[in-house]
């Protein structure tokens, strides 16, 4: 489990550091970010999963959402990993924007050709945090998982579909289970499906943040379906806040306008 | 100056005399005769002496305090002006503890006081009247626990439909449809929102309190201005701020209401303790579902004015206010 620093930028009195590493889940290098708190220095912390949307890599989050000053403050680790494995050479793995690189969706596929390398759903819940704790100064019992879009779906079925192994959880803006995850396989569509995984989640309690942008657009053609999620969560009485922000659309401009809140979101379960 | 309203005569064989039964905070001429067979003699210059008052009357229902500070209030006792009042304190002792310090706060001149005190402790507070004549004795103490903030709720602010439980912390809204003789609204009642206020919060800093509903009851809980409108509705005007739920038969609705504008939200598990948490200093009120831990809403707003507590049902039920509770760790991150 070696790794390579691939940068290190000191940041808001921590330090903003990216790293490489041959994984095993994915076959092939992967690249992760990862912020380390000034606390980080004397203690243990604990971790925040950060899983970003279509199209993203692990630079996306760190130099755009304006999330440092926030896990510096609250003495909070967080860990951004890229969107999908990369450089696998598979057969139209480039041929969308929404389907293949950039677009791993947080599944474990079940067809071939994906199968062997599109495995990152054990790669965020088991290999990342196995290689975290192994390598920094952590608190493997205090960790918890955000996201946006397909990171935000992501983040809520990491969280479903493993009880008790995040403390919360939070997202901006959560996709709806694309057409693409039934492509790659991820055996039946509700395996992977946040709306189906609440309806018959029994495990220690949650409580989920969820912010949504007014003007997205992809709110607006239909390819959100939060009154779905929200509809069962209230039926299987899983607790959730979810605000619809007028004005704000899909950006990171979003994102970063609301991080501070998920961040605090966070430090109340990790730092209690 | 008091007029003589009459005079007392004691016969004595002796050169002095005691004189008792006197009134409170009143103020005596004494002189002295002398009588033989011939006559009586001419008085002797006269003594003033004034009685030191009544104790005075802590009033225990507009008595609130908070972690750092106590407000007491209390009746003069006397019917006549006194000079000022003596605020004495000890306190009782913290867990573990033995400590028994007094403390006292002179020269108040009117019937209240705002005594700083320390957080986590028990006090008794009692209260003295002063004149030229001296301190009168010790009002019955009063025992002000700083944990949390306390209050109790303003009856005279209460709209005629709500009714109050005997310990003053659960109001109720009665099905029943009350005269119109009944509807009489004074001064500082609310008129349209059936609402009530709670006690002014007169000290900055941060601020805890939890209200315990049900899952029918319609209401809105927050905090407001004292010149709030008394007959507008809780968070529909500038000046006030509340958490609005609203049941329609198929599911809760809820609103964080300021100047009649509310976020847009949903919130999956009806919350049936809220916990409202006040922070003059950093300009937040808070909300959060207390049983879960689950923060709801908060608003960011700079208090130009020290708030109340306030707490209306928009339909038949009730509402029960806990406070002098500690603030959990997770309300003030």
């Amino acid at each position: 489990m070696a790794l390579t620093q691939v940068s290190s930028n000191k940041c808001a009195g921590g330090f903003q550091k990216v790293f490489e590493h041959d994984s095993t889940e994915l076959k092939c290098k992967m690249k992760f970010a990862i912020y380390l708190p000034p606390k980080a220095e004397t203690d243990k912390c604990p971790v925040l999963y950060w899983l970003s949307g279509l199209t993203c890599t692990e630079q996306n989050f760190i130099t755009k959402a304006g999330s440092q000053l926030a896990a510096a403050e609250h003495g909070i680790i967080i860990v951004a990993p890229d969107t999908s494995p990369r450089g696998c050479n598979i057969e139209g793995e480039d041929e969308s924007w929404d389907f293949g690189t950039g677009a791993g969706f947080y599944v474990n596929a079940t067809q071939d050709p994906w199968k062997t390398n599109y495995r990152m759903y054990s790669y965020v819940t088991e290999e990342l945090p196995k290689l975290i704790n192994a390598n920094f100064s952590t608190d493997p019992d205090r960790m918890s998982i955000s996201g946006h879009s397909m990171g935000g779906h992501g983040a809520l079925i990491c969280a479903l579909k493993n009880p008790g192994k995040y403390k919360v959880t939070s997202c901006r803006v959560c996709v709806r289970p694309h057409l693409r995850p039934v492509r790659l396989g991820g055996g039946s569509p509700s395996a992977y499906d946040a709306t189906v995984l609440a309806a018959s989640y029994s495990g220690p309690q949650l409580d989920i943040l969820i912010d949504q942008g007014r003007d997205d657009q992809f709110l607006s053609a239909s390819q959100l379906l939060p009154d779905n999620l929200i509809a069962v969560c209230s039926e299987k009485k899983i607790p959730v806040v979810f605000r619809l922000q007028p004005g704000y659309d899909h950006s990171y401009f979003f994102i970063y306008s609301f991080i501070n809140d998920h961040i605090k979101h966070h430090a109340k379960y990790l730092n209690a | 100056m008091m007029t003589p309203l009459q005079i007392y005569k004691v016969k004595v064989k002796e050169t002095h005399c005691t004189v008792t039964d006197l009134l409170h905070n009143a103020q005596y001429e004494l002189w002295v005769t002398a009588t033989n067979t011939t006559g009586i003699s001419p008085a002797s210059e006269k003594a003033l002496y004034m009685t030191v008052p009544s104790p005075p009357a802590i009033k225990q229902r507009e008595c609130s305090s908070c972690p750092e500070a106590a407000l007491i209030r209390w009746e003069s006792g006397n019917t006549n002006p006194v000079d000022s009042y003596i605020v004495e304190l000890s306190e009782t002792g913290t867990v573990g503890a033995e400590s028994n310090i007094t403390e006292s706060i002179v020269a108040v001149p009117t019937c209240q006081c705002l005594i700083q005190l320390q957080a986590g402790r028990q006090y008794l507070i009692s209260v003295r009247a002063v004149n030229i004549g001296g301190p009168s004795d010790r009002s019955d103490a009063i025992t002000i626990s700083t944990t949390g903030t306390f209050f109790y709720l303003l009856e005279d602010t209460a709209h005629p439909c709500l009714s109050m439980s005997e310990d003053g912390f659960t109001i109720f809204y009665g099905d029943e449809e009350l005269p119109i003789t009944a509807m009489a609204f004074e001064d500082n009642t609310f008129t349209r929102c059936v609402a009530i206020l709670g006690d002014l919060i007169p000290v900055r800093g941060r601020h805890y309190w939890e209200v315990e509903v049900d899952d029918e009851t319609e209401f809105r809980v927050g905090v407001a201005y004292e010149d709030t409108e008394r007959d507008g509705y809780l968070g529909a005007n500038g000046s006030s701020w509340c958490m609005r739920h609203i049941r329609t038969p198929s599911r809760h609705k809820y609103e964080f209401l300021h100047n009649g504008w509310s976020p847009d939200l949903r919130i999956t598990v009806h919350p049936v303790r809220i916990g409202v948490a006040l922070d003059y200093d950093r300009g937040t009120l808070s909300f959060f579902n207390a049983n879960l831990e689950q923060h709801l809403h908060t608003f960011h707003c700079r208090f130009h004015n020290y708030v109340h507590p306030c707490f209306s049902l928009d339909n038949p039920g009730a509402l029960t206010v806990h406070n002098g509770i500690q603030a959990p760790d997770y309300t003030f991150i």
